[in-house]
């Protein structure tokens, strides 16, 4: 598979919130059961055994079976390739519109306080 | 040299919860955070066509000459520092009005796409220490 395939692959299983979150619990929690895996989903066991396989696909996921139990763990490396995808200015602006966009918003909640303080007095 | 060098165009949008002529000023504001003239630890910033800025950040120094200004609509820059190799690249800036809230658009173009600029060991430091905040929120 060459590498625009497998980046491909990595941005497909990172492009659904509930893959997010399973790879954040797995980073939290290190190794953790199927069972536990799909707990916080109120979704079909299925539709949490499809996400695991994007996740595997994209090579974020390792499972081993220990006992009667499968263990998943978290791979980050793959996340790597996209990280040497995002060009560094992406970075930044993307940084730099964030605080933009903070000041705005803090501005507008300041701003009824603000009133409301000049009005007590 | 620039016939062989590829470029890549970088293209950011965030809806800002002000009108177009406020979030217009803010953008050329050194005082407001965010825009690329803060933080700044040696600025010169003449906003008007063909006024130059230069910023020096963390070390690292940027040059430009601004080509358009149109308030409250549209801002653009050229834009050198050590990512650009050399390489003038282009920063436009539009604003859009959308009922109470401003539409921000921003295109920086003629980027050289070179393994500096993708900063493979930055970038995964980067994903890295924002991983958990994006992530585990979403």
């Amino acid at each position: 598979m060459n590498l625009m395939d497998r980046l491909t692959d990595v941005l497909t299983a990172i492009s659904h919130p509930s893959r997010r979150a399973i790879i954040g619990t797995l980073a939290e929690s290190g190794p953790t059961r199927f069972t536990d895996v799909a707990k916080p989903f109120d979704v079909a066991l299925n539709a949490v055994t499809k996400h695991l396989k994007l996740l595997e696909r994209a090579g974020l996921i390792r499972r081993e079976k220990q006992g009667r139990e499968v263990l998943i763990s978290l791979r980050p490396e793959p996340l790597r390739l996209v990280a040497g995808w995002v060009h560094e200015y992406e970075r930044f602006w993307n940084e730099r519109l964030d605080q933009f966009e903070q000041h705005f918003k803090d501005k507008k909640e300041n701003k009824p306080n603000k009133e409301k303080e000049e009005k007590k007095r | 040299m620039k016939d062989t060098m590829k470029t890549i165009e970088v293209k950011v949008e965030r809806t800002i919860p002000a009108p177009a002529v406020e979030v217009f000023d803010a953008w050329l504001n050194p005082k407001v955070p965010g825009n690329p003239w803060s933080m700044a630890e040696k600025l010169i910033l003449n906003p008007e066509v063909d006024g130059f800025f230069y910023w020096l950040i963390q070390g690292t120094s940027h040059y430009g000459r601004f080509t358009e200004l149109e308030r409250p609509g549209r801002i653009q820059h050229t834009w050198m520092s050590r990512s650009t190799s050399g390489e003038e690249s282009t920063v436009t800036v539009t604003f859009q009005e959308r009922g109470e809230e401003t539409l921000m658009t921003l295109v920086h173009s003629g980027l050289p796409d070179t393994d500096g600029g993708r900063g493979h060991e930055k970038g995964w430091n980067f994903f890295l220490d924002n991983f958990s905040k994006k992530f585990a929120a979403a």
